[in-house]
């Protein structure tokens, strides 16, 4: 009996041990997000982990590059007819990763599946779109249903990738997306490893020839950041997201680490809930804005190294207002509306996710908020009931934050500014016609500069009547090993990892 | 013959259980808030787009109807699909499995030979400043939070002075014995002293047990009636929490598989909580009971090869 126990035991140790993984035989470039990856196919999923991803695999039409303009990438060219409304783009001469020619029936496929189906995570960036056509193999045509400004801008956008029809046909979607993807981008699959890593190796059919200049790269999930951070440090990775802002100082006198502050899109403010009491009422809300000093928020919760907010809109975006004065930190004003909005006796629910950014927030909010007499209690959930509960308009206030995917403030507005675009202004339930109605001129106004007006319009209104306490605009705080050059995020949360190389 | 029968009808008793286990994981993850296609689609989908992926994934039919689904396809042994990677949740648990393995005979292979000489120096050096220094070392060892002695380690030999890699599994046995280091003497430094603590409180109790006294009688030498009467006897006491211990670590080490990013099964299992991945919680959990009644059962077998007067 012992005997054959033992031997089985060393069976099953021999199995384990000689269970063969790949060693990687060339060097890589390694790294670290907290965020995961649980799709491969751009259209189904918004979340930060598969953003990142998209960009890597598929190729888009057209690229913003780091001067923030747009260039052909997998369009050649394209026209704009007279009134606005049909653009047409001549595709180049490209390959998927699989070498079957990237056609227009392709880019139409794939440009169709997010504007259409119901399951399309994001359709909003190609909401003007009437329809999608390939008119030969190589030409494709979009008819907008009215003239829209930020259309270009918005192909752009990290769902925007090709993706090959014949593949998606043949195989079924399930298998199209987990199984080695057919790509159209710099890279492809190497091996995903769920909830682990996903290891990516050069397309060698990618349109842009010479890239990608580094062949091997692995996205590593690390969720605890001192985790990543002595990653960075020891070189088991090349590049971290999300440093703790507690750690930016003593990373930068790190020899072989560089710190880097890169621009976002982020903005992290305060939701109110104007459904229910006290922030149906507006006074109620200008009080609870003018009772918090953001500055000195800013300063406590990024060691300053974020901007405070001074409008509804994330900083770094287009048109965004730098003029404006922003909510003061007033907090006799904030008395006197909280009494005049007749809701002072109402307690108020903070609501928060896991983040502990969110719960330094809420703490100091508390504080702020006594100090004019609104009383608050902190209920703390995980991200999952969090989003349960602010979908459905069951908390009173939520600090949160949200980034834009493109420089063009018109998804922006629409997703938490705007009351009839579907988002209830990020569940705020916060609506105003006359900013509706802006909205929908923002994006019929081609002058740039008319379109600024309407944007400083809009920041305005929502400013003042508070649809939520803007906090602070922070950059993206990555870090990088000295060996890597060329890597960085874009604001549209892309990595340049096609132009990094190793060494020198 | 008759082992290999009672073998069976443990395994046989394992079902009620297995049942018992997966009616109570699918009830609470029923009852917990909490949407899994809201984190699959992201930030921005609208109700429309959630409901559609509701309807594909089967999470907007009736609890009943998902709950005989979901035992339709365990009696055909599939554990279903993940509901975030559309993979099957078995493959997942063997993917994560073989670092969680290795990191528990790593982390046996640690405790046992120290938990041996500690608790033997403690017992016969009872009362004697050994025995004094091994329980304050214990005391910190064991109140230490783990997350806190991960960290350092971690910052310690890891990034200071740069002997251990500070994450992953590696490649190749090697490899996975220095990967892995750091956190089998994490998990280590709060097992061992819970081991020495039961050991040496077996050993002062056999010490003066009544067939102890016999042998001393009969004249044994003191060196004799330790290893042979005294040590054997108080052994099986910490071999069952030893096993208990391996049962809890097979599912239990989240904090230092989360701070050494080992793809192990416990990460696996954090993360599916928090993103609702239903099925692959449901799975592990199920493979957790399964692991803890078979590593039982070893001990079982264990025993009765250290103390024949014990039957399966």
């Amino acid at each position: 009996m012992l005997r054959r126990v033992a031997f089985a035991g060393a069976l099953a140790l021999a199995t384990l041990f000689a269970a063969p993984e790949q060693a990687p035989a060339q060097d890589a470039i390694r790294i670290a997000s907290p965020y995961q990856t649980t799709t491969l196919d751009p259209m189904r999923s918004a979340a930060a982990g598969n953003i990142e991803v998209y960009g890597l695999l598929y190729a888009r039409l057209i690229n913003r590059d780091a001067q923030d303009q747009l260039q052909p990438a997998l369009a050649e060219s394209w026209e704009v007819s007279d009134d606005q409304r049909i653009y047409t783009f001549r595709l180049r001469d490209a390959k998927f990763s699989d070498g079957s020619p990237i056609t227009a029936e392709d880019v139409a496929f794939s440009l169709n599946r997010v504007r259409t189906d119901e399951r399309s995570a994001y359709p909003a960036p190609l909401g003007s779109v009437e329809d999608i056509a390939a008119k030969d193999e190589k030409t494709v045509v979009f008819t907008l249903k009215a003239p829209f400004a930020p259309f270009l801008s918005n192909l752009d956008v990290w769902n925007m990738g090709v993706v090959s029809k014949k593949d998606v046909d043949a195989r079924g979607e399930d298998k199209a997306f987990t199984e080695n993807p057919v790509t159209s981008g710099p890279y492809m699959v190497k091996e995903w490893r769920p909830n682990d890593r996903l290891i990516l190796t050069a397309n060698p059919n990618y349109w842009r020839e010479g890239y990608p200049k580094t062949a091997n790269a692995e996205l590593l999930e690390v969720s605890e950041a001192k985790t990543r951070l002595g990653m960075v440090q020891t070189g088991e990775v090349d590049a971290i997201r999300d440093v703790p802002w507690s750690e930016v100082d003593p990373l930068k006198t790190q020899e072989n680490v560089e710190l880097k502050l890169e621009p976002s899109t982020v903005i992290y403010m305060v939701l109110l809930n104007s459904k229910r009491e006290p922030f149906s009422n507006a006074k109620a809300r200008q009080a609870a804005a003018h009772a918090i000093d953001n500055k000195a928020v800013t300063q406590a919760v990024t060691f300053g190294y974020a901007e405070p907010a001074n409008t509804t809109l994330p900083g770094a975006i287009d048109f965004h207002d730098d003029q404006h004065p922003g909510i003061s930190y007033d907090p006799a004003k904030a008395k006197q509306l909280l009494q005049e909005s007749g809701m002072g006796d109402r307690e108020v629910t903070i609501l928060i996710g896991t983040s502990a950014t969110a719960e330094q927030i809420a703490v100091l909010m508390q504080a702020q908020w006594n100090a004019i007499g609104l009383k608050s209690k902190i209920q703390k959930v995980d991200g999952s009931a969090w989003w349960d509960l602010v979908a459905k308009g069951e908390y009173d206030a939520s600090p949160t934050w949200w980034y834009n995917e493109t420089p063009d403030p018109d998804l922006a507005v629409r997703w938490a500014l705007c009351g009839t675009c579907g988002s209830d202004s990020f569940y705020t339930f916060y609506t105003n016609p006359k900013v509706d109605e802006l909205t929908e001129q923002g994006t019929a106004e081609q002058d740039p500069q008319k379109r600024a007006e309407i944007y400083k319009e809009i920041q305005r209104i929502t400013t003042e009547e508070v649809s939520q306490i803007p906090l602070y605009y922070p950059p993206y705080a990555n870090a990088y090993s000295k060996r890597v050059q060329g890597l960085r995020l874009t604001p549209s949360l892309q990595w340049t990892l096609e132009e990094a190389t190793i060494g020198g | 013959m008759q082992t290999l029968s009672l073998l069976v009808n443990r395994l046989l008793q394992l079902l009620p259980v297995l049942l018992g286990i997966a009616i109570v994981t699918f009830l609470l993850l029923k009852l917990t808030p909490g949407d899994p296609a809201r984190l699959l689609v992201g930030d921005r989908a609208s109700e429309e787009t959630l409901a559609a992926v509701r309807q594909e994934y089967g999470l907007n039919r009736p609890w009943p109807v998902q709950l005989g689904t979901y035992f339709g396809k365990l009696a055909q042994g599939d554990l279903g699909e993940s509901i975030r990677f559309r993979k099957p949740v078995s493959g997942l648990i063997l993917q994560f499995l073989p670092p969680t393995i290795f990191l528990v005979l790593y982390v046996v292979s640690l405790t046992v030979p120290t938990t041996l000489l500690l608790a033997i120096a403690a017992a016969r050096n009872h009362g004697g400043w050994a025995d004094q220094a091994i329980r304050v070392f214990g005391v910190c060892g064991f109140t230490l939070p783990v997350f806190w002695v991960a960290i350092m380690l971690s910052r310690l030999f890891g990034v200071e002075l740069g002997w251990f890699p500070v994450s992953g599994y590696g490649t190749g046995f090697l490899e996975h014995l220095h990967h892995l280091f750091l956190p089998a003497l994490t998990t280590s430094i709060w097992l061992v002293p819970v081991m020495v603590q039961s050991l040496r409180a077996a050993l002062l109790e056999k010490s003066e047990a009544d067939f102890v006294t016999a042998a001393r009688s009969k004249g044994l030498p003191e060196r004799g009636v330790f290893w042979r009467h005294i040590l054997p006897n108080a052994l099986l006491p910490t071999l069952h929490l030893l096993g208990v211990m391996v049962a809890y670590l097979i599912g239990g080490t989240i904090i230092v598989e989360a701070v050494y990013a080992v793809p192990g099964l416990g990460r696996l299992m954090v993360s599916s909580i928090l993103s609702r991945d239903y099925s692959v919680v449901q799975g592990l959990t199920l493979f957790f009971a399964l692991a803890t009644v078979l590593v039982t059962l070893l001990v079982d077998i264990a025993t009765t090869l250290i103390d024949p007067r014990v039957r399966l």
